[in-house]
């Protein structure tokens, strides 16, 4: 199976170069059969990629450690459900997914395209086939072939490292992963639109639920990663601007970006360069970010990666695609002028770009603060690093005034807003905003930034509900309906709208969390079993927590674990008990460091978080000496935490529905037309 | 040998897969299917679904009645211009719609150039001409051309 897998590779770059050529050429030339044969040429790299990425998991599965990618990322005692995700553990084997997950979405296209938008179909199997062809190239010729085998056969493997034993690691990465390469089909989209010269919002009706797609599947990404780091290493931060979250971030700003810059275009004709920038800047984004985190490039948390060869071979394809959109945009410019002006800078099409440009600025900050130490390190051959007190100086204003926009946009009028417009629709959640601030406020909340953030949840938060109600109502007077089936069918017409709203939602909650983190506690004492330690929470109820002692369970091996130290604690909020939490070192077999594992408990209003950080007498413990029971405990309270995930969940709850698909737009159409401008059935 | 006959028939098969079109002349189509809209088409649509925006923002109130007017006004321009723009588009490729379609775009514009204005059943109020609702009562007012 494997050998067939590794046939497999070499047989799709000359079937992905050939795809490339017809589906160009078949285009130019209107040629069908020469189109037909390169969107089978599609199905066919699909076909090979599956047995290819079937090769790499029968390898992991077989313990193939003749297979250097298997021997350095697997061994004998790794859990099967570990091995079959070995595909994506390292450098060589997520290369090969990339592709493989790109087939699939680029499968889903040319079958669901086969009888509509012909128009655009061969430049799209060109671009996509042009993609594949520079990942096989890759995977074949830069040193990084999964199916490499090793001079000798070892008796065993490396093993995986430990914590990416994680079942959120297991399935972050595809997730991001799914988002990268699902982007790679509106980009095509929109080559193909410039090389077909269809120049209006064809391109982009067409792939809407595309860019929601990868939007979602990027955002979802995300959010696993943070959780992944909250839980797994151990020192309570979800973020750290580690170039490989930056990678992951860039992608999603600009997507975010282009998200709401569609909407001008499709709405008032504007903004088209720009967009086509945008898409094809977030498609160079995410090939960068795999090119960062696959590269060796950059050392970080993530970064296992072996050679710089690599680099190169990324780098020219990154510069070939710039050039040669830029040379498209330039040779389309006269077709992609605006059709309109910005008529107001109070108006909806200004905020949209407001937003956009903040979302920009923000990616080049942190693009910047990315690449910049590896430019100085090449300048001035010294390593240096941009901590998070610059990304976390540079882009708080920008999340902000980001968060602000979430409110005014949905409500600003296009064109051109009248102050009677606004007083209209933003007085009562201004006076909303300021009156739960001032409430904060003597409550005793003082700090500025964090205060400033939940003043303008409140903001955002009370215009959304407005929204809903108002439109509601209007929907249920109009139809004669009951509130709650008017609310239905108001979120059923329009589901981009709404489902878009409920994230602005999700995003003021993930904000709200994040700003909770001005009041963490953190206290960190030395304990002897018996001995108490009280932590004060922002809330005003302390935490008191008593040291019930340490255990081991050494050398039982299962799971490659050499042995787990457990901490004890019993936990009483107030009156309250908790009942007991623990927090452990561990030491696996296939690693050389030890490891931590934190006990976290949740709750709505904040977070407990257990670290054993130091233990006195580790052999002392070992060996189970009684009087080696001393530990460092350091405990952190971290208020509002759960709110990110619970803000990713509300935003992948309206991502849903605006991804869902909605009934035939005809028929929106023809039942919502106001009756005097009613479409001709055939022409709608 | 198992293996070799194994990839030589996997080689062989995704080949002539690929090549059958080419080598046997099947074509596929380029052509833009008929239920696709044309760029004319998909402008007309949006000038109409912004018409309609606009109107449901004035019912939840969240326009009032001068900006709702003035913006009416400027709307109902362009999708007239885009109705115009795509008729004209139509007439270029030949393509006459049934006579019932032409009749009723013919009453469209009628509608858009405000020749008409309806009385509301309810209060009296003369509203500007292809209201849906009354400006002054909300009462829904039958639409004049029958959609």
């Amino acid at each position: 199976m494997t050998v067939l897998g590794e046939f497999a590779l070499w047989i799709a770059l000359p079937v992905a170069i050939y795809g490339m050529f017809l589906g160009f050429f078949g285009g130019k030339t209107q040629r069908g059969d020469m189109v037909l044969s390169a969107e089978r040429s599609v199905y066919a790299v699909t076909f090979l990629l599956t047995l290819a990425a079937v090769g790499v998991i029968a390898a992991f599965l077989g313990d193939k450690f003749q297979y250097w990618y298997v021997a350095s990322y697997s061994n004998r005692d790794l859990e099967t459900f570990y091995k079959f995700a070995g595909l994506w553990a390292g450098q060589r084997g997520s290369l090969l997914f990339w592709a493989l997950l790109l087939s699939f979405f680029s499968t889903i296209t040319v079958f669901q395209n086969r009888n509509k938008n012909r128009e655009f179909m061969p430049y799209v199997v060109g671009v996509l086939q042009g993609i594949f062809t520079f990942f096989l190239v890759v995977l074949l010729f830069a040193k990084v072939n999964p199916f490499e085998k090793l001079a000798f056969m070892p008796a065993d493997g490396q093993g995986l490292n430990p914590q990416l034993q994680n079942y959120w690691m297991t399935i972050h990465p595809p997730m991001l992963y799914l988002g990268f390469t699902s982007f790679t089909i509106p980009f095509a989209f929109a080559i193909a639109a410039l090389l077909n010269g269809r120049l209006d919002t064809r391109w982009i009706v067409l792939t809407r639920r595309w860019i929601l797609l990868s939007w979602f599947f990027l955002s979802v990404g995300i959010i696993l990663g943070m959780r992944w780091a909250y839980e797994e290493l151990g020192w309570g931060g979800y973020w750290f601007w580690d170039p490989v979250e930056n990678a992951s971030l860039l992608p999603w700003l600009t997507a975010t970006a282009f998200l709401h810059s569609i909407q001008i275009q499709e709405n008032r004709g504007m903004l088209k360069v720009w967009n086509m920038s945008l898409v094809s800047m977030t498609f160079l984004l995410t090939i960068f970010a795999t090119f960062l985190t696959r590269s060796g490039l950059i050392e970080s948390v993530h970064a296992f990666a072996e050679q710089v060869r690599i680099a190169y071979i990324f780098l020219a394809f990154l510069g070939t695609v710039t050039a040669g959109v830029v040379v498209l945009i330039l040779y389309r410019l006269p077709q992609l002028q605006s059709e309109n002006r910005i008529e107001s800078f109070l108006s909806r099409e200004s905020a949209f770009l407001f937003n956009n440009l903040i979302l920009l600025g923000a990616a080049f900050a942190v693009l910047w603060g990315t690449i910049f130490p590896l430019i100085a390190e090449g300048v001035t051959g010294q390593k240096i690093s941009v901590g998070p007190p610059f990304f976390n100086k540079v882009n708080l204003p920008i999340a902000l005034v980001l968060l602000a926009l979430a409110g005014i946009g949905p409500v600003i009028a296009w064109r051109r807003a009248s102050k009677r417009n606004l007083r209209k629709n933003f007085l009562v959640p201004v006076v909303g905003s300021f009156a739960v601030s001032a409430a904060l406020w003597i409550a005793g909340v003082r700090h500025g930034l964090s205060l400033t953030t939940w003043g303008i949840g409140v903001f955002v938060l009370i215009i959304v509900a407005v929204e809903f109600w108002k439109g509601t109502r209007a929907r249920a007077r109009i139809e004669s309906e009951s509130l709650p089936i008017a609310f239905f069918h108001l979120v059923s017409r329009n589901r981009r709208r709404w489902g878009g709203y409920i994230v602005h939602v999700g995003i003021v909650l993930i904000f709200a969390g994040i700003a909770g983190a001005s009041y963490n506690q953190d206290v960190r004492k030395h304990l002897m079993p018996g001995d108490t330690m009280d932590v004060a929470s922002p809330w005003g109820h302390t935490y008191h927590l008593t040291y019930e002692g340490l255990s081991t369970s050494i050398g039982r091996g299962q799971r490659n674990l050499d042995w787990q130290a457990i901490a004890l604690i019993s936990v009483r909020k107030g009156d309250k008990s908790l009942g007991n939490m623990t927090t452990e070192k561990r030491k696996y077999t296939t690693a050389d460091q030890t490891m931590t594992e934190v006990g976290i408990h949740t709750s709505p209003e904040e977070d407990l978080y257990l670290i054993l950080s130091a233990v006195d007498d580790l052999s002392g413990v070992l060996s189970n000496n009684a009087n080696a029971q001393g530990i460092d405990l350091q405990v952190l309270v971290k208020p509002l935490l759960s709110w990110i995930w619970w803000g990713g969940l509300v935003l992948v709850v309206g991502s849903i529905i605006a991804l869902w698909p909605s009934a035939e737009r005809r028929r929106d159409l023809e039942e919502e037309k106001p009756k005097e401008v009613a479409v001709p059935a055939g022409a709608a | 040998m198992a293996l070799f006959l194994g990839t030589a028939m996997v080689a062989a098969a995704v080949v002539i897969f690929i090549i059958q079109p080419v080598a046997k002349g099947i074509h596929a189509s380029l052509e833009r299917a008929e239920d696709e809209l044309t760029e004319t088409e998909a402008r007309k649509r949006v000038a109409l679904l912004a018409l309609r925006d606009v109107e449901y923002d004035f019912l939840a109130g969240k326009l009032d009645e001068n900006d709702y007017r003035s913006l009416k006004g400027e709307l109902t321009a362009e999708a007239l211009a885009a109705l115009e723009a795509d008729e004209k588009a139509r007439e270029q490729v030949g393509s006459v719609g049934p006579e019932d379609v032409e009749a009723e775009i013919a009453a469209i514009r009628m509608g858009l150039h405000g020749e008409a204005g309806a009385g509301c059943p309810d209060c009296g109020f003369v509203n500007e001409s292809g209201s849906r609702f009354c400006s002054a009562c909300g009462h829904a007012l039958q639409a004049q051309v029958s959609g």
